[in-house]
């Protein structure tokens, strides 16, 4: 796909209430360079995604982000709104017609399944403690705006080499660590959460 | 990193923006200084690039640690590097500076032994791949995705770089010389590689459609071996950006690959997830059906299927089913299966969902005839006064352009134009109103009618600008027609449409005033009060204005004999004809897409027009050797005498190094370089006059032919040995012929993607022949066996294969001969030929070549026992039969021969000379004796 112009994840701190709390991204990635802040861009589009009422599709026109989203060239490139909602966290992906709308929204399942599998039950904390390993696991999806990978096993595969290949290194620098270096299962006790992934395990998050 | 851990926990804890701040502002402090004071260990740098990380993250500005990320690259430790990497990919963009510092690092690390180290290296490029980065590493990448000893997830990873480069800067990337490599990887056994590969093939091919023309043939085999969904729409995709192929074994190939894919929507799913997936494949699927041919029977098919998502109960599925079927409307010619659920269609004007209600907007602007222009209308007229606002403005245009596209009746036309503007008046463009006006300056039927229901409008008490400036000038144009009728006069007129005037902005206002001129001139009754307002508005602010009043006014009180006032307003003579603005104008609003499958999805604006579809490889005429080889025949017969190789065109004669544009013209068709060589020549020579022989033949691989013809038609078998002891992968095969209106030439099945050791397979090739042709089809052979190969040789199809004897008396050959008479019927040529060892003419092989290219050898017509006389008949299915007569004289003293050719084709007899006389004639370079034939 020609870039998906950007994905977050979005999470509004309580299910389908208060409109008016703007979504705090958890997880954002831009492929092709935006025109305005990505504060702005990110809450325009919480405003669009959240007042949809459930049971709509998951599609959706965005000719409201078209100024946000020029591309330099100015190709009237149209683009489309594709999100899906999981428990507390709205995934977001704003993309062009390079691919088809029912291959994205299966995209998201595979992320959010290759998520799941990375921190075995992985909740909206994981991906502000393991920021970095969300972007990795992202990465093995998406490379560059494009798809790259979209069966999960392989993308587990791959991201399990990584996380080894890590704590390799790290071992390897510190002989006498005994935790490894990598950010997979190894969440502290503190921070763990008891809540499940998927929806109606989760009843919400703190905001921050 | 417990530290990093520490801090987002901390910024967590802060319970409000400011001490989140603080504490972001402290930490950043510190790690200012730590970077500042120097001497950190990597694990430190690591450990302070991701606290910046993570604060860029939350949204601030970060100033600090780029240096340090490019430090981290090169670390030799795998979690350092990555979080280098991140650091880049996030905090950089494609115009950084410190791009510059990471291409060393990121070329050590795509040539690193260790295939996760170049994996980061070609996500960093595919992210902030700049011009620089792309001119570096674009080989080193291309190298990784072809290189055998890749692993597939690297060679993934490079094809989508390489996309993503191509996609950046295409003139980098030497697309057309990597085609048939990059082509071959689609034969590829793991999908995940395969799938990448389709993407990049997908994007060059639309750019360079006939170097790719060959993945056309392997997305078909590969679709028939059903492989994983998204790689089916990839590839159903791909197959859309090429017009629909003529090969008969692919249509049906692809025929039968979508009748799989529509019977299996019909079996129940075993959940939602598999659901998507499938039905995503079937609406590209039904995509490329229409693509094929809007009217066959699997579109019928697709139409129901249609029909029954547009009302199926999850939303996902009805927005999808009336994009489709909005495509499916925009191509096909026959509406009536669309047409039969138009309630539905409507009905979903008034989805619950915005984006569905969208989808059938389009849909019903698609579908719309003149059959039912009226019903759809008025559907749209009324759903447009309760629409969204933001679908409003698209609304309008599409229906002023249906209205003026079906209108069945002026008065129909007017009618709902105006009620157009009334009902959404700030949504009408200026171009609409313009084009209003345009119709019925331009229509004399329409005019009165027109003014008096612009009049009606104006009468109610609110009425749109829009609507007052059409009143203005229709008015003012076409007021007198109607101003005898009681209601209409011109007192009346002028009292409505001068009530509105005070609600107008100035330019509006402006043209009022021009409107009351032109009624000084036809209506003198109300003189007074137009001259009245003239004379309030002399002393307007406005500048515009006032300039108007004043010459309005003075032109009105000029004395009634002067014809100055008659001559101004003069009616306005017709618009020429024009383009409706309307459509510009929509098409403005979606201008084109990347997308370049003949209907532009995203345009949301499907036009019923013959798509434009990229040419066919096979019957482009390239503008480089198109002059050459159809160019004068005296030319083509004084090169024959140079003893050229006339029968394979310049093509085959250009030797490779000296010619490099030759071959990447040859290249930017798909076609590999010609193989040259003089046994491949030699060979070929033979095989025009013997039906069987060898055709190509290296270290690799053997070819062989055996052809029999019958008629205007012929069979060719093919034969591919793999000489060697390893197996030929991605192998494949390919015909390209270049007068594809002249000669087909077609694979009966598709070749097997491997040729095992020590086997051969046989190809059909099944070839007609419809006009007379003068280039041979290449036959293309490539595989890999260690590097990507290609072999491109000309196939011995030529005119004579369709030349068929027929016996003649002498009576009959002479009479025959007289009729056809001399040029340009009649081609002739003297050559040198080589006497066989005893020192005489080789009459036996005289008579095999006369022979071998089907002429039936007549005796006793001429004298001389050594000349030779033949005749026959060439089959073609189009032009019919065309006699040939020929007449071969050799010469043992002068070592020359000549050979005379009649025809009652002109271009058969050019043809037929050249064919008969290569075999013959002697390489004038070869001593005579040593030449074997």
């Amino acid at each position: 796909m020609r870039f998906i112009s950007l994905m977050l994840p979005l999470t509004s701190p309580f299910f389908y209430d208060a409109v008016n709390t703007s979504g705090v991204p958890r997880l954002t990635k831009f492929y092709s360079p935006i025109a305005h802040s990505a504060q702005t861009l990110v809450e325009k589009i919480f405003s669009l995604v959240s007042s949809r009422q459930p049971g709509l599709c998951n599609f959706l026109d965005a000719p409201e982000l078209e100024t946000f989203l020029k591309p330099k060239d100015g190709d009237g490139e149209k683009l489309r709104v594709v999100y899906r909602n999981y428990a507390t966290l709205y995934f977001v992906f704003v993309v062009d017609h390079a691919e088809s709308e029912l291959g994205i929204l299966d995209l998201i399942q595979v992320f959010v399944e290759s998520l799941d599998s990375a921190f075995e039950n992985v909740c909206e904390l994981d991906l502000v403690f393991h920021f970095d390993e969300a972007h990795h696991i992202l990465a093995e999806v998406i490379q560059g705006g494009l798809v790259l990978e979209t069966n999960v096993n392989e993308i587990d595969r791959a991201v399990q080499e990584a996380a080894r290949a890590r704590k390799e290194s790290y071992a390897s620098a510190n002989p006498l660590s005994l935790g490894g270096g990598g950010a997979v299962g190894s969440r502290s006790a503190g921070l763990q959460s008891p809540l499940g992934w998927l929806a109606g395990r989760l009843t919400g998050v703190g905001a921050r | 990193m417990r530290g990093l851990t520490q801090f987002i926990a901390d910024i967590r804890g802060a319970r409000v923006r400011e001490l989140e701040e603080k504490r972001i502002n402290k930490e950043m402090a510190n790690i200012r200084k730590r970077f500042k004071d120097g001497n950190l260990d990597g694990y430190q740098k690591k450990k302070y690039v991701a606290k910046v990380i993570f604060t860029y993250i939350l949204g601030y500005k970060v100033d600090v640690g780029h240096m340090e990320a490019v430090n981290l690259i090169s670390s030799s430790k795998y979690s350092e590097k990555q979080i280098g990497y991140l650091a880049v990919t996030l905090l950089m963009h494609e115009n950084s500076d410190f791009l510059r510092l990471v291409v060393n690092s990121i070329r050590k690390d795509l040539n690193d032994n260790n295939e996760i180290h170049n994996c980061l290296a070609l996500h960093a490029i595919a992210n902030v791949g700049s011009q620089e980065m792309a001119e570096a590493l674009s080989e080193d990448v291309h190298r990784l995705l072809i290189s055998p000893t890749s692993e597939n997830f690297v060679r993934k990873k490079a094809a989508l770089t390489l996309l993503r480069l191509y996609r950046k800067h295409p003139e980098v990337i030497p697309a057309q010389e990597w085609a048939l490599r990059i082509v071959s990887i689609m034969d590829d056994p793991d999908l995940g590689v395969v799938l990448s590969v389709a993407s990049l093939i997908l994007a060059l091919a639309q750019d360079h459609p006939e170097a790719y023309s060959i993945a056309y043939q392997k997305a078909v085999d590969r679709l028939n071996r059903v492989p994983i969904p998204w790689l089916q729409i990839k590839l159903l995709r791909l197959l859309q950006i090429y017009p629909p192929s003529d090969d008969p074994t692919l249509q049906v190939m692809l025929q039968e690959v979508l009748q799989t894919i529509m019977n299996n929507c019909n079996e129940p799913s075993r959940n939602v997830q598999h659901n998507n997936a499938q039905h995503a494949v079937l609406f590209e699927a039904i995509n490329l059906a229409i693509h094929l041919d809007g009217n066959s029977p699997l579109v019928n098919t697709a139409a129901v299927l249609l029909a029954r998502f547009i009302s199926s109960k999850e939303t996902n599925v009805r927005y999808l089913g009336l994009d489709t079927m909005a495509h499916l409307a925009a191509r096909t010619d026959n509406l009536e299966a669309i047409k039969t659920h138009q309630g539905t269609i409507i009905l979903s004007l008034r989805d619950k969902d915005i984006s569905v209600r969208r989808r059938a907007l389009d849909l019903l602007y698609s579908m719309c005839d003149v059959d039912n222009s009226e019903l759809i209308v008025g559907e749209l007229l009324r759903y447009l006064k309760v629409a969204d606002y933001g679908l409003r403005e698209e609304m309008v245009l599409k229906i002023a352009i249906l209205t003026e596209k079906y209108a069945s009746t002026y008065k129909w036309y007017v009618d709902t134009i105006l009620e157009l503007l009334s009902a959404a008046g700030d949504h009408v463009g200026e171009e609409v109103w313009y084009r209003v006006v345009q119709i019925v300056t331009n229509t004399e039927d329409l005019q009165a009618y027109a003014a008096k229901v612009v009049f009606e409008y104006l009468k109610s008490p609110s009425s749109h600008e829009s609507l007052v400036k059409v009143g203005g000038y229709i008015l003012g144009e076409y007021g007198h027609l109607i101003a005898n009728e009681p209601g209409y006069s011109p007192i009346e007129q002028f009292q409505v449409l001068h009530a509105k005037s005070q609600f107008c902005m100035a330019p509006t206002r402006a043209l009022l005033l021009s409107t009351y001129i032109k009624w000084v001139n036809v209506f003198p009754e109300i003189k007074p009060q137009l001259v009245n307002v003239f004379e309030r508005y002399r002393h307007v602010l406005d500048v515009d204005l006032q300039q108007r009043a004043c010459e309005f006014y003075a032109l009105a009180m000029r004395p009634e004999e002067d014809e100055m006032l008659q001559n101004v307003c003069e009616e306005i003579p017709p618009f020429p004809p024009r383009e409706s603005a309307l459509i510009n104008r929509l098409n403005k609003k979606h201008a084109d897409s990347e997308d370049k499958r003949p209907w532009a999805h995203s345009n949301g604006t499907l036009e019923r027009q013959p798509s434009k579809v990229i040419r066919k490889p096979g019957t482009i005429d390239t503008n480089g050797h198109g002059s050459n080889s159809n160019g004068d025949i005296s030319q083509e017969i004084a090169s024959s005498l140079a003893g050229l190789d006339l029968t394979s065109s310049p093509l085959a004669i250009q030797s490779p190094s000296s010619l490099p544009d030759g071959s990447a013209a040859l290249a930017a068709k798909g076609i590999p370089r010609l193989s040259a060589g003089p046994n491949i020549d030699r060979w070929f020579d033979k095989l025009l006059y013997t039906p069987e022989g060898v055709l190509y033949e290296d270290v690799q691989i053997q070819i062989g032919i055996k052809s029999k013809y019958q008629g205007p038609v012929g069979q060719v078998a093919v034969y591919v040995g793999n000489k060697m002891s390893a197996p030929l992968t991605s192998f494949t095969t390919a015909l390209h012929t270049e007068e594809g209106e002249a000669l087909t030439a077609s694979f009966i099945k598709i070749a097997p993607s491997m040729l095992a050791p020590r086997t051969q397979i046989q190809q059909i090739v099944q070839v007609e022949c419809k006009k007379v042709f003068r280039k041979p089809p290449i036959l293309v052979v490539s595989f890999i066996a260690g590097a990507h190969q290609a072999i491109a040789v000309r196939l011995p199809i030529v005119i004579t294969k369709f030349l068929e004897g027929v016996k003649l008396g002498p009576a009959d050959f002479f009479e025959r001969w007289k009729l056809i008479g001399g040029p340009p019927r009649e081609a002739q040529s003297i050559f040198p030929i080589a006497l066989d060892a005893t020192g005489h003419i080789d009459l036996a092989k005289q008579r095999q070549v006369v022979a071998g290219h089907g002429f039936q050898i007549l005796e006793g017509i001429d004298p001389n026992p050594s000349n030779l006389v033949g005749a026959g008949i060439v089959h073609t299915a189009v032009d019919g039969k065309v006699g040939c007569l020929l007449r071969l004289e050799p010469n043992r003293e002068a070592k020359l021969s000549r050979v005379t050719i009649r025809s009652t084709s002109e271009d058969v007899a050019s043809e037929v000379q050249k064919l008969v006389q290569k075999p013959l004639a002697a390489d004038p370079s070869a001593p005579a004796d040593k030449r074997t034939l």
